[in-house]
């Protein structure tokens, strides 16, 4: 990813408008009894486009803005939301992608790591009550959420940071269509 | 060139992981810091304006849940109405004999809500995302008179305490979090207990430490004990309702003097909540 004024204003401005998204609409509903969590998805999207770096910070700054506005001790969301976005940033790095499966799937996969992650966290700081099975069934629940919701967000932001994606200024200049995860 | 990339690009990532580790340090146990503050101030205004404009897109999407919900509710319904039938013809003794009984005690016609505390309204206006903990945020803050362990509640009952403040919000910790625990009633009855959430499910709250000479019925109420000692007290105050008993086995009575309970305050869609301020607290 090539990083300019613009583009950074443009990153800035996604991850304040997803966090406050998330927490005024997505956290607010219920579909089947659960809140969908779609900010590990848009982390997972900033690294698959703009490798583990730009994932790793912008995670760190998804999960600061989010404790500050739930007021809650800071660093345990920025240390979640950093490694999901590491890992996806790696996971684009080492591998090639093709399919266009591959975006929802990490975006699930990784909304798992990152709810379990924050058990973790939870469990770090001291936890002292009974946990209901029913838990697994929500976890699992955002998980297909984020696999439903993932693709249209990497599609979303794809379109916005297109200038400084380096894919697809190559193909452009190429003339070939852009092949990887086919959006 | 690009082992120095390499390097570089580790170096920040362990710079995040350290910062990450080190905000957590410093900040755990706070109620809020100055960076909250500030950020906060910035963004509860936007947040405010968001809360309000999606609304109907928050309804619109609720109201497919609850239409799915409503089959299933529906038969279920339809059993408790035969049984709350039932209760309404003893119920309506039962109010005769309050009236009464208000009258001679001279309680005021509110009752809930304990004298000496001021009403604060507030709207929900962030909810924690994970299903770990279950926190609100709320668009009164100390500016309008709120502190630190100040109760809310909400139309149906008890919804939680204020566990962090800043200029205009506050994050309330529901009782269905994990780091909640009520010291509460049976009603009728009188057996104390403390209650605790089972973490995950917000419809079912479990009191504690019941005596296991008194057998506890389902559908009885549950309040707030509000008791007070010399040194130490309730951080909530007496009789504020809370949820009702929907099951109270033999054995789990018996065997872990306990109970679980239904919160009368539908803890997933808070909306409008109130917040108990001045009063004393524990």
């Amino acid at each position: 990813m090539i990083l300019t004024p613009n583009i950074l204003a443009r990153l800035v401005a996604i991850v304040v408008g997803g966090v406050i998204l998330q927490l005024s609409l997505f956290s607010q509903v219920t579909l089947f009894g659960v809140s969908p969590d779609l900010l590990p998805a848009l982390v997972v999207v900033f690294g698959l486009l703009g490798g583990s770096l730009t994932g790793a910070v912008c995670g760190f700054w998804v999960g600061f803005l989010l404790d500050c506005l739930l007021i809650v001790p800071l660093g345990g969301g920025s240390l979640v939301f950093l490694a999901v976005g590491y890992l996806a940033g790696a996971f684009r790095e080492r591998f090639e992608i093709h399919s266009a499966l591959v975006a929802p799937l990490l975006c699930m996969g990784l909304t798992l790591f990152a709810e379990l992650g924050f058990g973790a966290v939870e469990m770090m700081l001291g936890f002292d009550a009974p946990v209901s099975s029913l838990i697994v069934r929500d976890i699992l629940l955002k998980s297909v959420f984020a696999f439903v919701g993932g693709w249209a967000i990497y599609v979303g932001v794809r379109r916005a940071l297109r200038p400084a994606l380096v894919d697809e200024r190559s193909l452009r200049r190429s003339g070939r269509r852009p092949s990887v995860l086919g959006a | 060139m690009y082992r120095k990339q390499v390097r570089r690009r580790r170096a920040v990532l362990a710079l995040l992981i350290v910062g990450s580790f080190a905000l957590l340090t410093v900040t755990y146990g706070q109620g809020s810091n100055g960076m909250q503050r500030g950020v906060s101030t910035v963004f509860s205004p936007i947040q405010s304006v968001a809360d309000r404009a999606l609304k109907p897109a928050r309804d619109l999407i609720n109201w497919f849940d609850e239409t799915f919900d409503a089959k299933g509710r529906n038969a279920r319904l339809h059993s408790e109405l035969e049984t709350t039938r039932k209760q309404a013809v003893g119920a309506q003794a039962a109010l005769a004999e309050n009236e009464q009984l208000h009258k001679l005690l001279k309680l005021d016609e509110g009752g809930a809500i304990p004298g000496g505390y001021t009403l604060v309204t507030g709207r929900v206006i962030a909810r924690s995302p994970t299903v770990w903990f279950a926190d609100v945020t709320i668009d009164v803050g100390s500016g309008d008179g709120v502190e630190v362990k100040d109760p809310v509640v909400n139309g149906d009952g008890l919804v939680g305490r204020v566990s962090a403040v800043t200029g205009g919000t506050a994050r309330v910790t529901l009782i269905a979090d994990h780091e909640s625990a009520v010291a509460a009633k049976i009603v009728p009855g009188g057996d104390q207990g403390v209650m605790k959430p089972s973490v995950g499910n917000p419809d079912d709250l479990i009191l504690e430490f019941l005596s296991s000479e008194k057998r506890v019925g389902k559908g009885q109420s549950v309040v707030t004990s509000g008791w007070r000692g010399q040194v130490v007290a309730s951080g909530y105050p007496p009789n504020l309702p809370i949820g009702e008993v929907v099951e109270a086995s033999l054995l789990e009575q018996e065997a872990q003097s306990q109970v679980h309970i239904r919160p009368f305050a539908d803890l997933r869609d808070l909306d409008v909540v109130q917040v108990l301020t001045g009063g004393s607290r524990g």
